[in-house]
């Protein structure tokens, strides 16, 4: 298997094995034949904010989204 | 319009014509307005007929929302049921153990970005808070993370401090797996846990939902929990492929395993929601044809009453002109 080899590099680089999974997939799906590549891509699509808490209050919201802000 | 330069004069010449054909009408509704300051003229048919119309604006309102959330509960369904099959195998391989007992817990509440949909969103809290009150203790500590902004709305009145992470607009494009998993992967990195719990409401049928929790292990409790043998302790009995050690194996699963698990979890509790909206809808919609009904009965029963009043006053006046002759 050639992706046991890169195990320890994208671990150093910090990422965690779903965001190595999502990179993987994403690749998969760039090699789809049209029709079903721009259908699979607009499949996946990331929205949402996420806030942090300290104190007991929220923190200003960060905006996850791969979308431009409307 | 003619009502209304009636309504003028009687203001003014109230005392004199009192047996007015509206004011005549005895109806439940009249019956405490009565006594009212001088001038108040008694009930008229106006308010029923008003409060009948904005009933029926409603009634229309909640069927439109029950028949959106059929619509967009069929959608989610499907997708909800074909991920069941993303879990199963982590259950199978590492196992769910609620009662497992760690210093750190993070308790992940999942619920609704909208209300009315009856009463998911709180047993979630209800659930989350008996969790926390199961591993909070000395030297144990237990954190929140909130999905949705219902859930944060009730958690922020009692447990404000313990919540680490809130998260809301997830549902603004249709579920899908590289959205969770970007959510997922952000917990990870934001929470310390040796124990994620998420709290959903799984989805069993339309009017059925039940509170569940789903466990997800850090890799270092796996690991250990292996060791000691277990509920986990068929874990060695499993051949691994590949020069990766132990430790990078389980991390990778845990990690996989949570994301999946949340996936899951994010569909059927969409799916739950629709499942209450739609419950809730409807009974919403069918107690207001109710109330429309009673109402439709005091209107007509209040326009028979002055019919009747009006009738009577010609008859007696013209008795009483034919009794003059």
């Amino acid at each position: 298997m050639a992706s046991n080899a890169a195990v320890p590099f994208w671990r150093a680089a910090g990422m965690t094995y779903i965001t190595y999974s999502n990179i993987c997939a994403n690749l998969v799906r760039n090699c789809l034949k049209e029709p079903f590549k721009a259908e699979s891509i607009n499949r996946e699509k990331v929205h949402f904010s996420l806030s942090k808490w300290a104190d007991g209050k929220a923190q200003k919201p960060v905006l996850r989204s791969d979308q431009p802000e409307v | 319009m003619a009502m209304a330069v009636f309504r003028r004069e009687g203001r003014r010449l109230l005392p004199s014509i009192a047996a007015r054909p509206i004011a005549a009408i005895r109806s439940p509704l009249a019956s405490e307005q009565e006594e009212g300051p001088l001038g108040v003229r008694s009930i008229s048919t106006q308010v029923v007929r008003n409060r009948m119309k904005s009933v029926k604006n409603i009634q229309k309102i909640t069927k439109a929302m029950k028949m959106v959330a059929a619509s967009k509960l069929r959608a989610v369904q499907g997708r909800a049921e074909n991920s069941r099959g993303l879990w199963q195998p982590f259950t199978a391989l590492l196992g769910d153990n609620p009662s497992i007992d760690v210093k750190k817990s993070v308790v992940v509440t999942l619920s609704s970005d909208k209300g009315l949909c009856g009463g998911i969103n709180s047993t979630v809290v209800k659930v989350s808070r008996a969790l926390y009150k199961l591993n909070a203790g000395p030297e144990k500590e237990v954190k929140f993370v909130i999905v949705g902004e219902k859930a944060k709305a009730i958690m922020f009145r009692d447990s404000k401090n313990d919540i680490a992470l809130s998260v809301t607009e997830l549902n603004k494009n249709p579920l899908n797996y590289a959205q969770v998993s970007v959510l997922a992967d952000d917990i990870l990195k934001n929470v310390e846990f040796d124990a994620l719990r998420i709290v959903y409401n799984k989805f069993h049928s339309v009017v059925a939902f039940l509170p569940t929790v789903a466990t997800v292990l850090s890799p270092e409790v796996i690991e250990k929990e292996s060791e000691i043998g277990g509920k986990l302790g068929e874990l060695d009995s499993y051949e691994i492929e590949g020069g990766e050690t132990k430790g990078e194996i389980l991390q990778n699963l845990a990690e996989f395993q949570f994301s999946c698990v949340m996936f899951n979890a994010v569909l059927e509790n969409a799916c739950s929601e629709m499942g209450a909206r739609m419950s809730a809808m409807d009974s919403s919609s069918r107690n207001a044809g109710e109330m429309l009904d009673r109402l439709t009965l005091t209107y007509n029963r209040t326009r028979q009453a002055s019919i009747t009043t009006e009738l009577i006053e010609i008859i007696s006046g013209a008795s009483a002109l034919e009794a003059a002759k």
